[in-house]
């Protein structure tokens, strides 16, 4: 094999790998199998911290609402896209098959806030598509429970 | 008088221009993430895309041709072509993200999905291109983009301690919940962002769009010595306000409406729509410049005639590259990719591969050929320049490597 033609499939590959990672990377909620403990505990803590991120974002939403700061289309889009979030978020995390039993009981401490998450964060969404942004900033408040939750999760499997 | 005016109008336009969805992403995700640790990064950024810019400019005023016209004269066939295909990858992920960024901004005011915008956006794309003249096309896009300045009216508005964001920016470390790796990302996410090669393809192909001549680097010079760090500023602006409001209620940045999110809340309604057309008009005029400069880097490699200084008969090679490089990327954005992974993946890589856009500039610049004695750079500019050069060549070596190690920072 000549210098050139290493060379060139040298570039094809790393090409190739690049091209790989972008299409992965670019799908949504992109996460692989856990294998251990650790590797489960690791995955459910990243899973509580985008979705602590989306309920923050709709809390803060719902507070700017309340207060007169947004456009109803503009809310709108904000919370169906956490929504949206928070949907994957949920699906991908049930369907990481647990290692052991600890991963069962980290799955079920888990699953119950991220559902309270996504139903929460539903009810802004309809307060909010109905036009009654102060029933939204109500709903938005009503959140905080959901935070405190996982903020819990997420200092107990740091 | 009318000069003078054209040199502020320039320079206006360079402020609101620099800014595009990369930055706006990019600036937002660290300042949320890493407070102001990072604004190191935004500063070497805009110094390295001030000199390169400046070049580049000056190349094109110079020889009345863009430098990309030139690379494969002067540097070859092999390289020219090396050259093209990874600009012209990367400028296709450019302008798709862009596109996305402009369907995402009109749904923010409209509630429409923004994948049903995305083919109306990508008309409308066209439609500018094809029918605005360059140089109000030009203005229109970059001066709107000077709403983006609500940003720096929300970091006043929150009355921040100064003091603090002033020692996070100078004394930066990596924050405790952070690696060194992820550190590493961001910064060089940020650096790509700064140093968008398609800055540099539109920069310089301008410059021969608007007819620049030798009486014209005045205007170069202040449009990239005022107008570039003036848009770092507002880079900063985006990233404090990510820092201010988003850090401490530990929101991520994952969506365009995120960005905005900030202003509405310490601004309000007025300070909100302020901010979407500032948003609508960076990232628009963005896609306009990517989807040229997809004509841009073709016809140079090509020799094609290129331009809306030429009747789109006399350059309809040109014209049907852009529209393929509008219509590939609306069909990749209504896939569903998501648009802000796309724009982070391309700034990433467009750091990556900076040092292919950046060495031939540095060469042509220094052809006396080409430049004159008279206009070559100087040994100060070639000392700033070949430091970056170092910089962009470690850049581009670890970029690959960091993607894979942070997950792609996360």
């Amino acid at each position: 094999m000549s210098r050139h033609e290493g060379l060139r499939r040298l570039l094809v590959v790393v090409s190739g790998a690049v091209l790989v990672i972008v299409a992965a990377g670019c799908v949504t909620h992109p996460i692989g199998a856990a294998r251990t403990y650790d590797d489960y505990e690791r995955k459910a803590t990243t899973t509580a911290e985008s979705a602590r991120s989306a309920v923050a974002t709709v809390r803060l939403l719902a507070e700017a609402a309340g207060d007169g700061n947004t456009f109803g289309p503009f809310a709108a889009v904000v919370v169906s896209e956490q929504e949206d979030a928070l949907g994957g978020l949920r699906g991908t995390f049930a369907s990481i098959q647990p290692p052991d039993d600890r991963a069962v009981e980290l799955r079920d401490e888990l699953t119950p806030i991220l559902d309270d998450a996504f139903t929460g964060v539903g009810d802004v969404r309809i307060a909010v598509r109905r036009g009654d942004l102060e029933e939204a900033a109500r709903r938005g408040d009503a959140l905080s429970a959901v935070s405190a939750a996982l903020d819990a999760v997420i200092e107990a499997h740091p | 008088m009318k000069r003078i005016l054209g040199v502020f109008l320039g320079v206006l336009t360079a402020i609101g221009g620099f800014v595009d969805m990369g930055d706006l992403v990019a600036n937002a995700a660290t300042g949320a993430r890493f407070g102001m640790n990072l604004a190191w990064v935004v500063v070497v950024g805009v110094i390295g895309i001030v000199v390169y810019a400046e070049m580049s400019g000056r190349v094109a005023a110079i020889c009345q041709r863009p430098v990309f016209d030139l690379v494969r004269e002067r540097l070859g066939p092999r390289f020219g072509i090396a050259n093209l295909v990874a600009s012209f990858a990367i400028n296709m992920l450019t302008l798709t993200a862009e596109v996305a960024g402009v369907a995402i901004a009109l749904s923010l005011v409209s509630s429409i999905n923004y994948l049903l915008l995305v083919p109306f956006v990508a008309v409308l794309v066209w439609l500018v291109v094809w029918r605005m003249p360059f140089a109000i096309m030009e203005r229109v896009f970059g001066i709107l983009g000077l709403c983006l300045l609500v940003f720096a009216v929300t970091v006043w508005k929150i009355g921040p301690d100064w003091g603090d964001l002033w020692g996070q920016a100078t004394s930066p470390h990596v924050p405790s919940q952070e690696t060194p790796f992820t550190y590493a990302y961001f910064a060089i996410a940020l650096f790509g962002a700064a140093m968008t090669p398609y800055e540099v393809f539109f920069f310089s192909s301008g410059a021969v769009e608007d007819g620049w001549t030798t009486r014209d680097l005045n205007e170069n010079r202040a449009n990239v010595l005022i107008g570039f760090p003036l848009g770092g500023l507002l880079s900063l602006a985006i990233m404090a306000c990510a820092h201010l409001v988003l850090a401490p209620r530990d929101i991520g940045v994952d969506e365009l409406s995120q960005v905005a999110l900030p202003v509405a809340s310490v601004v309000g309604k007025l300070g909100l729509a302020v901010a979407l057309i500032g948003i609508f008009a960076a990232t628009f005029g963005a896609a306009l410049e990517t989807s040229l400069s997809a004509g841009y880097i073709v016809a140079h490699y090509l020799g094609w005639p290129w331009g809306k200084h030429v009747e789109p008969r006399g350059a309809a090679r040109f014209h049907v590259v852009v529209m393929l490089a509008i219509g590939a990327a609306m069909l990749i954005a209504i896939t569903g990719v998501d648009p802000v992974k796309v724009t982070e993946y391309s700034i990433v890589l467009s750091a990556a591969a900076l040092p292919l856009t950046y060495f031939p500039i540095l060469v042509i610049a220094n052809d006396p050929t080409y430049m004159g004695e008279d206009h070559v750079n100087s040994r100060f500019v070639n000392a700033i320049a070949t430091v970056y050069l170092v910089i962009l060549a470690v850049v581009a070596i670890w970029t690959i490597p960091l993607m894979i190690i942070t997950k792609a920072g996360s």
